[in-house]
């Protein structure tokens, strides 16, 4: 069997511009799935009614399946606002709300690990409770969240692939596209398959490289 | 009579488990109220409601002559109350200088210079001018407790809570500890000291509170309560430590 590394080389281009795509629409995801899920990690365990409603949206987004959540906001939402949604504002909206989920749990495992002895100090200073967060708990929290943040921007990244339904020209979408010109499924597979564990390598040596700063600090 | 803290019909209930059965008892402006116990009677719980990190379940706090109310003046009266935990609770991820500047900076609303100002003073009258830049891991246990007496000094507080501040710590740093206790003591601090340490408590004591099973079963002066106790409870936890 010959095995066609002219083919390889030949999409790479094309195959790396997908991944650019990839790692934008990630980044973009994650960066916003870490202001939602902060603020929804933070409602959950909040004392107020706030707390139903973060449960609700982190149930609802862990509970279903991101395919359906990327169907629902493409989809569904267009005819109820009379208009289309852009295919890359649909997955950004869906990684970011479904990424939010998840870092909402990682958030609230993180709160909830910090003794609670620093929230008291906090507390007979006369810091408020949005001031304990902010300069006690939540820098101690976010030290000890970069390790399963890294583990949800790879699980992210690879799910990212599912927009390709929606026809926005991800790494998995082009390879599809030059399949369908080549008729060499293999190669292009293999392709991509090596372009992702690049890049999730890559973002796990940086994340072990922020850790041991993190650590260092501290 | 100038009481400061005033602590009418307390009781603490956790799940079932009565913590304290109904307290009583006062202390006046400048005084050294020390609180001695058996282990489990309820000295932690009884002081960590006279600032509310326990809400009560029933019974009330005055401090200055005003009753504590959460949502209300707590914020406000905590600041005025400084706390000293057994286990220091240093905020690790802040150097010494930014651990003792915090609360003037976010409660009192002090600017930087002010606030960086009295901390050296205070980093200084505890002996520990030269470890500002340093994190609290990098300090012995003494030192970082020594560090948590300054930061909660930085408020400016009017009364001083001391939760065994030296029980987490080697015996050859218990007296550092003790010593800036008693400086402050002599400078006129209103305080009130859970402590083992009886030597403190006789030496600079105004009176103490003998708890047991979350009742103030006796209190008196340290010369009286240490050398003629009245309750057989209090006789028989003295023999026991003395
Ligand atoms: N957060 C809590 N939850 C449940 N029980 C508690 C809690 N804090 C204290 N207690 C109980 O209340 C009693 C008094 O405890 P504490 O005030 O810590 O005693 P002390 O400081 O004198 O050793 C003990 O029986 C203890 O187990
Ligand atoms: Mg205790």
């Amino acid at each position: 069997m010959d095995f066609r590394w002219d083919l390889v080389w030949q999409s790479m281009p094309l195959l790396l511009e997908g991944a650019w795509l990839t790692i934008r629409l990630t980044s973009v995801s994650v960066f916003f799935g870490i202001l939602i899920g902060t603020a929804a990690g933070m409602a959950r365990i909040a004392k107020g009614p706030q707390r139903y409603a973060a449960a609700a949206y982190i149930d609802f987004m862990r509970g279903t399946p991101l395919l359906v959540q990327i169907f629902l906001i493409y989809y569904g939402i267009p005819p109820l606002i009379d208009r289309p949604i852009p295919a890359y504002l649909a997955a950004l909206l869906a990684l970011s709300l479904n990424s939010g989920a998840y870092v909402a749990e990682i958030v609230r495992a993180g709160i909830q690990s910090i003794d609670k002895g620093q929230r008291e100090a906090a507390q007979s200073l006369g810091l408020s409770t949005w001031d304990t967060m902010r300069f006690v708990i939540l820098p101690q929290a976010f030290r000890r969240i970069v390790p399963p943040l890294g583990n949800e921007f790879i699980a992210l990244l690879k799910d990212s692939s599912l927009v390709s339904v929606i026809a926005l020209e991800e790494l998995v979408r082009k390879a599809q596209i030059i399949i369908g010109r080549t008729f060499r499924p293999f190669e292009l597979w293999l392709a991509v398959a090596i372009v992702f564990l690049i890049m999730t390598i890559s973002i796990s040596r940086l994340v072990n490289a922020v850790e041991k700063r993190l650590k260092v600090v501290e | 009579m100038d009481y400061i803290i005033e602590v009418k019909d307390l009781t603490k209930e956790f799940g079932g488990v009565h913590a304290l059965k109904g307290i009583s008892t006062q202390v006046e402006t400048g005084e050294v109220v020390v609180v001695i116990g058996p282990s489990g009677s309820g000295k932690s719980t009884f002081l960590r409601c006279l600032n509310y990190l326990e809400v009560p379940t029933t019974g009330v706090i005055r401090f200055q002559g005003e009753p504590i109310i959460p949502n209300s003046n707590l914020q406000r009266i905590r600041s005025e109350m400084g706390m000293v935990f057994q286990r220091f609770h240093l905020f690790p991820h802040m150097k010494v200088m930014d651990n003792v500047t915090l609360g003037p900076l976010r409660s009192l609303g002090q600017n930087k210079a002010e606030a960086s100002q009295r901390a050296l003073e205070l980093l200084a009258k505890v002996g520990l001018s030269d470890k500002a830049q340093s994190y609290p891991d990098q300090l012995s246990g003494g030192q970082q407790q020594r560090v948590a007496i300054a930061r909660a000094l930085a408020m400016r507080p009017k009364v001083m809570l001391f939760d065994e501040p030296t029980s987490a710590l080697d015996p050859e740093m218990i007296g550092e500890v003790l010593e800036v206790m008693k400086a402050l003591a002599k400078e006129g601090m209103t305080m009130v000291v859970v402590t083992h340490e009886m030597g403190f408590a006789k030496e600079v004591g105004d009176r103490v509170l003998f708890m047991d099973e979350g009742l103030l079963v006796e209190e008196n002066t340290p010369a009286a309560l240490f050398g003629n106790p009245e309750n057989p409870r209090t006789q028989s936890f003295l023999s026991k430590i003395l």
